[in-house]
């Protein structure tokens, strides 16, 4: 017979303190036990549970915290089966202790999974925040994700792996609970495009540019995708946050999806597509934006060259030479470690990325394909 | 000046905090702060992705140099000391891009020159933007020269003019800013001349350290401390900045400054200055530093009778640290045999106002000393009436102690009973640890500043008036040794605490030193 999850938490209580109860032996790095936060991670199935792991053991040594990856298997036999380990970065050479996180790996199946809120809060530390990082699609009325969306401080997705309209689901199920216990919503999609933001930010940072934001002409979004696909989380997010920065509303003409400047002036969109590395995402392969008026027209490039992207400039003056400026910039956070990590040192509220999922939300439904 | 609009793109970009183009214009770019922390410091800066596309580092220094060679000298810098190792090589490349050098005499216009012709280049190739911020990462001697060199070249835009879109321009300065309060008054008069005060940023890289920073978040952003904060319960605080090296080579500079000089009226003041000021009226830089004035304007003035009676100096002499015997300061190079210079000093100090009056400031400062470490520690009134007896004796008062370095962080000592049958009292820690908490990988202090002055946020830095009173403060104390005949000071073993007299400061109180 399987332990109950009664037993199974009382066996993980007593390994966790095990863990802690032995001094180091002589000549042994000395270990220093964080307990500043709570990270969970739920995965739709035992596999892309098992997956995480090593990505998880790399986060918590930059972001000290207690660990909880659990696995959910709905159609299996009802039981719950754990694993605690500790993981330690590196002491410095000045003798300081090694900062030993604790994961607990779970995976709940049959009726358990639907009692894995109760689970989970058994084994987190209290008065530390919590994160909850739930991997694939969410409906907010999951019995496995409310009771623990609801006692969490952020929850982490990502629309790239499951859906934007999720995204949009639980902000607006975020929104419903009263300021105070409103958990922050954030989105490992999101925040791979805050380099390209970054990037496109720049096109109008010369003050002679600063005009042109409000002209722009025409936007071209390519993806890493066969041509044909939808367009993804990625170019949506980074559509919607220019529509919301700059002032665009989406209208339409015949059936068809236009966006309109705040002077009513149509903005063309393009969308492409185009094989390459984050195909299986739907990844932003490269970004072009064009503005202009009587005196002045720009046009900014953004175009992804492996873990970098190559950002051009060109600026016409009117009856002036054209110049011509370029950078070369790192994408940080390929790395899905690096990227989750990035996100936990985010601020809490984003209402930027709020305004962005609300916009984007308007166009399910839209054919948005990418040529 | 109509005000230039801001760029809608920017609005919510929340997660990275960059500035606006600009070229770093370094002075004295081949000297060891250029490649210890400057160029390293810029480094994690740009692999962090906190440096604006638009950017350069422009080198200027005496000797003859090509842009490629100091492109490679500063690349085996970083190689050596960045955090972020090994060297990212896309992102070299793009920084590298971006670097220049100028080779040039601080007190030749011709030096000027050849800087403006290189930065309008930049200015073309790199999108800068007319932006500049020039370090002076020279002696104090060459400031004036330097400052008067781009005056005279024009290469100081007024201030105040970006907010209509046009260029600015910054200048920081390395410490030490002075060698008296004289010299200090007569070089920001030169700075005055120049630069606006809004444009002037006087570095003290402590004020860069997380921790530093984490006193005001502690004191302020947390209701439990600050009623306890003053003289209804603290008994006394001590400030202890210690090294455990000696002078290392620089014999030289040490013997012209000591060290009062050279920690004291610097990081020493501002660690006090932190600990004792009230709360500002919001985080802006001169409402931040308004307090801090404050806080050195209340400090009880050094009479010469007091010195004598206060302050404790002290020289090291041959003993053993870490277990190696190290030599006595007189014997280290480029020192006089004969040498009165402080490589010690302690100080028992008041801040004559509302909240501190009465509570002494107990603060040390020394080289060759058994320990590496830099501390606050408030310590607590003992409690009113003993109504539990610990075996030793009296019941240690709650100390309170913040750790600036190393091993950063915040232990709370109070008294607990051991488990058992008998009521036995022991003294325990409550201990927060930065790198328990936040991980270990934390911006260097140069990198948060180096940050700041590029986006013109002036909170870390030391306004002109700051720096006076710091000068004008050890000053006297320098005079009243002066003024004493500069006895030679009595020496202590390397590795130890510092000299006997030192202890005596506080045994007078009924006081001692904390081991920390």
């Amino acid at each position: 017979m399987s332990a109950s999850p009664r037993q199974v938490l009382a066996r993980v209580d007593d390994e966790l303190r095990a863990l802690w109860a032995a001094r180091a032996a002589p000549g042994e790095t000395p270990r220093s036990r964080a307990r500043t936060a709570n990270l969970v991670v739920v995965a739709a199935n035992p596999a892309l549970a098992d997956a995480w792991r090593p990505i998880l053991d790399e986060v918590v040594q930059n972001v000290p915290a207690r660990a909880i990856v659990v696995g959910l298997d709905p159609e299996g036999p009802d039981g719950l089966e754990a694993n605690v380990s500790a993981v330690c970065s590196l002491a410095g050479s000045d003798g300081s202790p090694a900062i030993c996180s604790e994961v607990v790996s779970l995976v709940a199946r049959g009726a358990v999974s639907g009692r894995v809120p109760s689970v989970v809060s058994g084994l987190c530390m209290s008065d530390v925040t919590t994160t909850l990082v739930w991997l694939g699609r969410v409906h907010t009325d999951d019995p496995a994700f409310a009771p623990l969306a609801a006692d969490c401080g952020r929850i982490v997705l990502d629309a790239a792996e499951g859906s934007l309209a999720s995204l949009a689901n639980v902000v607006y199920w975020a929104r419903t609970r009263a300021p105070a216990d409103r958990p922050g919503v954030a989105d490992l999609a999101w925040t791979r495009i805050s380099a390209w933001q970054e990037l496109c930010a720049r096109m109008f940072d010369e003050p002679r540019l600063r005009g042109l934001s409000s002209r722009v002409t025409k936007v071209s979004v390519t993806q890493a995708s066969e041509a044909g696909a939808a367009l993804g989380a990625e170019g949506a997010l980074l559509l919607a946050w220019l529509a919301t920065r700059l002032g665009w509303r989406a209208t339409s003409l015949a059936g068809k999806l236009r966006l309109l400047r705040a002077d009513g002036v149509p903005v063309r969109v393009s969308l492409h597509a185009q094989t390459g590395p984050g195909a299986d995402r739907h990844a932003l392969h490269a970004v072009s934006v064009e503005a202009g008026d009587e005196s002045l027209a720009m046009v900014g490039q953004i175009t992804r060259e492996d873990d970098a992207a190559n950002w051009t400039l060109a600026i016409v003056p009117s009856g002036g030479e054209r110049s011509h400026l370029q950078h070369r910039v790192r994408l940080v956070a390929s790395q899905t470690a690096r990227l989750l990590e990035r996100t936990l040192r985010r601020p809490l509220r984003d209402p930027a990325l709020v305004e962005a999922v609300t916009w984007a939300d308007q166009l399910r439904g839209e054919e948005l394909a990418c040529a | 000046m109509p005000r230039l609009l801001p760029n809608p793109l920017r609005s919510g970009l929340v997660e990275d905090r960059t500035s606006d183009a600009c070229a770093v214009v370094i002075f004295g770019a081949s000297g060891d702060l250029t490649r210890r922390k400057l160029v390293p410091a810029l480094y994690n800066l740009a692999w962090g992705r906190l440096l604006p596309g638009g950017f350069a580092v422009v080198g200027v220094a005496r000797r003859e140099k090509t842009d490629e060679s100091f492109r490679a000298e500063l690349k085996q810098a970083v190689a050596e000391f960045s955090r972020r190792r090994p060297i990212d090589e896309g992102v070299w490349g793009e920084f590298a891009r971006g670097i220049g050098y100028v080779r040039g005499e601080a007190g030749e216009p011709a030096t000027y020159e050849a800087l403006r012709a290189h930065l309008e280049k930049v200015d073309a190739e790199r999108g800068v933007r007319g932006n500049r911020l020039f370090y002076l990462a020279v002696p104090a001697a060459e400031f004036g020269p330097i400052v008067e060199g781009l005056r005279s070249a024009k290469l100081v835009s007024p201030a105040g003019q970006e907010r209509g879109g046009g260029a600015w321009t910054r200048v920081v300065f390395e410490k030490p800013f002075g060698h008296d309060l004289q010299s200090a008054r007569k070089l920001n008069d030169s700075v005055a001349a120049a630069f606006d005060e809004s444009q002037v940023f006087r570095i003290d890289h402590y004020l860069g350290k997380e921790t530093v920073q984490n006193l005001l978040v502690f004191r302020f952003a947390n209701s439990l401390f600050e009623p306890v904060w003053g003289r209804g319960h603290v008994d006394h605080v001590q400030i202890t900045v210690s090294e455990d090296i000696g002078v290392e080579s620089r014999g030289r500079f040490y013997e012209q400054t000591g060290v009062t000089r050279d920690i004291v009226e610097n990081h020493l003041m501002q660690l006090l200055c932190l600990t004792a000021m009230e709360p500002p009226i919001s985080l802006a830089a001169d409402a931040v530093r308004d307090e801090k004035v404050k806080v050195l304007r209340s400090l009880r003035k050094m009479e010469a009778s007091y010195v004598s009676r206060n302050v404790v100096r002290g020289q090291y002499a041959r003993g053993l640290v870490r277990g190696e015997e190290v030599p006595a300061y007189r014997e280290e190079p480029d020192v006089a045999a004969d040498s009165r210079v402080e490589t010690y000093v302690a100080m028992r100090c008041f801040v004559d106002n509302w909240r501190w009056s009465g509570v002494p400031f107990y603060v040390r400062a020394g080289k060759r000393m058994a320990r590496r470490v830099t501390e606050i520690s408030v310590v607590f009134n003992e409690v009113p009436h003993a109504l539990f007896r610990a075996q030793d004796g009296g019941i240690a008062p709650n100390v309170l102690s913040v750790r600036v370095q190393p091993d950063e962080g915040i232990a709370l000592r109070f008294i607990s009973k051991e488990p058992g049958q008998q009521t036995i009292l022991r003294d325990v820690a409550m201990d927060f640890r930065y790198g328990t908490a936040f991980g270990s990988n934390t911006p260097e202090a140069y990198e948060r500043l180096l940050l700041d002055a590029m986006r013109g946020e002036a909170t870390l830095f030391t306004r002109r008036d700051e720096v006076e009173e710091q000068w004008a403060y050890v000053d006297r104390v320098l005079e009243a040794w002066a003024a004493d005949g500069n006895p030679p000071p009595p020496t202590y073993p390397a590795g130890s605490w510092g000299p006997e007299q030192a202890d005596d400061l506080l045994a007078r109180d009924g006081r001692r030193w904390r081991k920390p």
